[in-house]
């Protein structure tokens, strides 16, 4: 953690430093056909402003996340096991971050994902948890296959016809070390480019929950909060967007790929946040609210600004962290996730109903809380490319409006769980504030949610951020480039709050007429669109359909074969097992018969047959 | 080289390999099947110094060598033989090779 800071406040000191050790694992000789070069398998690290943005992030929500489980886990048995796994992501996410080339990030990008699986089912007696760690995994599995299948495009282009330098030589190395990045890939390049930018935007959306892999992260939220904040939140979700971001810098993506990437980032954005508008769950609201997010991220990076995306991810990781903490707190303190439950805990916990307020005004883009210049920069950038291609309008306009849901569905949360005289439901414990050290973690990332927006105006963090722009052509945009803009987001923003309080605040309890047409709206929402059923159905049919056809030919087939072979095997065996009597003078017996049936082939049999070779 | 006819040799030779043979097969005596072993690890003994006679000096000489060697080995094979004689006797009380089945599967 402290390695982390330093790396991070030294990279900001002297921007541009970039650090890049590696050496060669496996080296498998070529063949001049295909690799005249030969295949470098390396491993190493690299530090450089990307990084180093992550690095700090992933330290400092970790260290703040483990000094939080202390309290809120302390009454756990799994409590070993639990730090270990969390131990082993966050070794995990460093060495992804740090990771110099794609194969040692896809390493690593499975052991997070495997660390993500084990922790969503940390309570495994609950067989929703089991099943949530198994979704988890084999929806991402979806992705990581799509990421495999990209990296051996990117490796079987790049080892053959790329350009020279230390693409030629090794397909898998994206970064030798000098800046600013050039982006080898532009425009309208190959088919195969294309395909292979797609592929890795499937990786991506597996890990960042983007549609229509989204399933699985709201799901995930079996796990102990404190996972859900650090890992569904704040950094291993966040992966998918990196990887993007790192793609798009070190090796760029064809505009076909962009607009696709533009595509599921922004609908993403507003079809998650829709979800998040009528669950009662307080968990779940801020893990839609999280995939909302992440498709901010994406349609940042698929419009050109990387940078920008991972600015967003970096202020949302603090506020997103901070609302999952300020949840848990509450879920710590009264045993219930459920909104329609709680009420009135603003009187009983203050520092978790503050906390709670200022993730949500940052995640509601309030100035000048983080979040507001984060994704108001998105907006920015994305408007500023309106002009590249016209598809990009409707996934602008659908960003913008989630502006409104989110606004909307975080203060709905807000108001149900903390405003109003008392708890809804009277058999619930009598609330009160953990103990200081998940007390502390909340302020320390109350004042990140306050002030990590502002980090912007430092002239080094600007600098960082530039130099992993790249020479792409377009600069980062920088805070409220537009005023008009931000006016109608705050705008957005600040109507989401107001219809927020109207419906819920102070205690209310909107109840929807139930002849309301928005009821059957309701009920789709409620049920997630029914891609989980579908899911389900798909799986249960088809999968299973399959696997059955499988099945059968593994038993009569395969199985058959070995087992009719097992049988003529099986009755030679036994009736040779009578010769072995164990009678000295019989095996001298079969020695002597042995040797006599050598001579007759010798002598009789191999002359016979070699004079009627000569002979015909 | 007078003496012995080629054609009487390989009888002889022939006749104590046969003897050898069949007293290995039919004994049940581990005395008597060594003996039999012998007689006819003598038969080859015997061809090796008949035909290295008619053999050039160097591979005569290494014929009547594999002879020796061979005499060497037959005494080492008596003298295993005969240990595993001595063992049986204490394990089974009887040297006959028809009782000891053990490794009958």
């Amino acid at each position: 953690m402290v390695l982390g800071l330093l790396i991070a406040v030294g990279e900001m000191l002297s921007p541009g430093t970039y650090v890049n050790s590696q050496f060669t694992w496996l080296h498998l000789a070529g063949s001049p056909g295909t690799f005249p070069n030969g295949v470098s398998l390396v491993v190493g690290t690299l530090v450089d402003p990307l990084s180093a943005l992550l690095l700090l992030v992933v330290t400092v929500v970790g260290f703040l996340v483990m000094l939080y489980s202390i309290g809120y886990m302390h009454q756990d048995r799994g409590l070993p096991r639990y730090y270990a796994e969390l131990s082993l992501f966050l070794a995990a996410m460093t060495g992804l971050v740090l990771s110099n080339n794609l194969l040692e990030f896809f390493l690593f990008w499975e052991l997070v994902g495997v660390c993500s699986y084990f922790l969503i089912g940390f309570y495994y007696e609950k067989p929703s948890a089991a099943s949530a760690a198994k979704e988890a995994f084999l929806v991402t599995r979806i992705g990581d296959v799509l990421f495999l299948l990209g990296i051996f495009i990117y490796f079987y282009h790049f080892s053959t016809v790329g350009p020279s330098g230390g693409w030629a030589a090794n397909g898998f190395v994206f970064a030798n070390g000098t800046a600013p990045y050039l982006p080898v890939v532009s425009g309208s390049g190959s088919t195969l480019l294309t395909v292979a930018g797609l592929m890795i935007l499937g990786g991506a959306a597996g890990k960042s929950a983007q549609f229509p892999l989204h399933v699985w992260l709201p799901d995930a939220m079996e796990g102990p909060t404190t996972v859900s904040a650090l890992i569904h939140a704040a950094t291993m979700v966040a992966a998918g967007v990196y990887l993007l971001a790192i793609t798009s810098v070190f090796i760029g993506f064809t505009s076909t790929d962009q607009l696709a990437i533009v595509a599921i980032g922004g609908f993403t954005a507003f079809f998650a946040a829709t979800m998040a508008v009528v669950h009662p769950d307080i968990k779940r609201v801020i893990a839609y609210s999280t995939i909302s997010q992440l498709g901010y991220m994406v349609l940042a990076v698929g419009a050109g600004f990387a940078m920008v995306g991972l600015y967003h991810l970096f202020t949302h990781a603090f506020f997103k962290a901070l609302l999952f903490l300020a949840a848990g707190s509450v879920i710590h303190a009264i045993g219930t996730q459920d909104l329609f439950k709680m009420g009135g805990l603003r009187k009983s916990m203050r520092v978790t109903s503050a906390a709670f307020l200022i993730g949500g005004l940052a995640l509601a883009g309030i100035p000048p809380f983080a979040g507001f210049w984060s994704k108001d920069d998105i907006l920015g950038a994305v408007y500023s490319q309106l002009g590249s291609h016209p598809l990009y309008w409707p996934f602008f306009l659908l960003a913008f409006a989630a502006v409104f849901l989110t606004a909307y569905y975080i203060f709905r949360a807000w108001f149900l769980a903390f405003s109003g005289d008392h708890t809804r439901d009277p058999t619930l414990p009598h609330a009160h504030e953990g103990p200081w050290v998940m007390q502390v973690p909340l302020v320390i990332l109350s004042a990140f949610a306050v002030v990590a927006g502002l980090f912007i105006f430092l002239p080094n963090f600007q600098a960082l951020l530039l130099n992993g722009a790249g020479a792409t052509g377009i600069p980062p945009v920088y805070g409220p480039t537009d005023l008009a803009l931000s006016g109608i987001s705050v705008g957005l923003g600040v109507a989401g709050i107001g219809l927020a309080y109207w419906l819920w605040g102070n205690g209310r309890v909107y109840a929807l007429p139930e002849d309301s047409p928005l009821q059957s709206v309701r009920k789709v929402l409620l049920h997630r669109y029914y891609f989980k059923v579908a899911y389900d159905w798909v799986g249960l049919r088809l999968v299973y359909g399959i696997s059955r056809g499988a099945d059968f030919v593994d038993r009569y087939v395969i199985d058959g074969t070995v087992r009719g072979l097992e049988r003529v095997f099986g009755s030679v065996s036994n009736g040779l097992r009578r010769a072995q009597t164990g009678a000295v003078s019989d095996y001298a017996g079969y020695v002597i018969a042995g040797l006599l049936g050598v001579f007759v082939l010798l002598l009789i049999v191999a002359p016979y047959l070699l004079s009627k070779m000569g002979g015909g | 080289m007078t003496g012995l006819p080629v054609a009487d040799l390989l009888v002889l030779s022939g006749a104590l390999l046969a003897v050898g043979i069949f007293g290995l097969l039919t004994r049940r005596n581990f005395i008597l099947i060594l003996i039999a072993v012998e007689v006819a690890m003598n038969a080859t003994i015997l061809n090796f110094v008949y035909f290295a006679a008619f053999a050039p000096t160097a591979a005569g000489l290494s014929g009547q060598a594999i002879a020796v060697v061979l005499i060497g080995f037959a005494a080492t094979e008596v003298a295993v033989g005969l240990a595993i004689v001595l063992a049986l006797n204490r394990i089974k009380g009887t040297i006959n090779v028809a009782q000891a089945t053990e490794l009958r599967e």
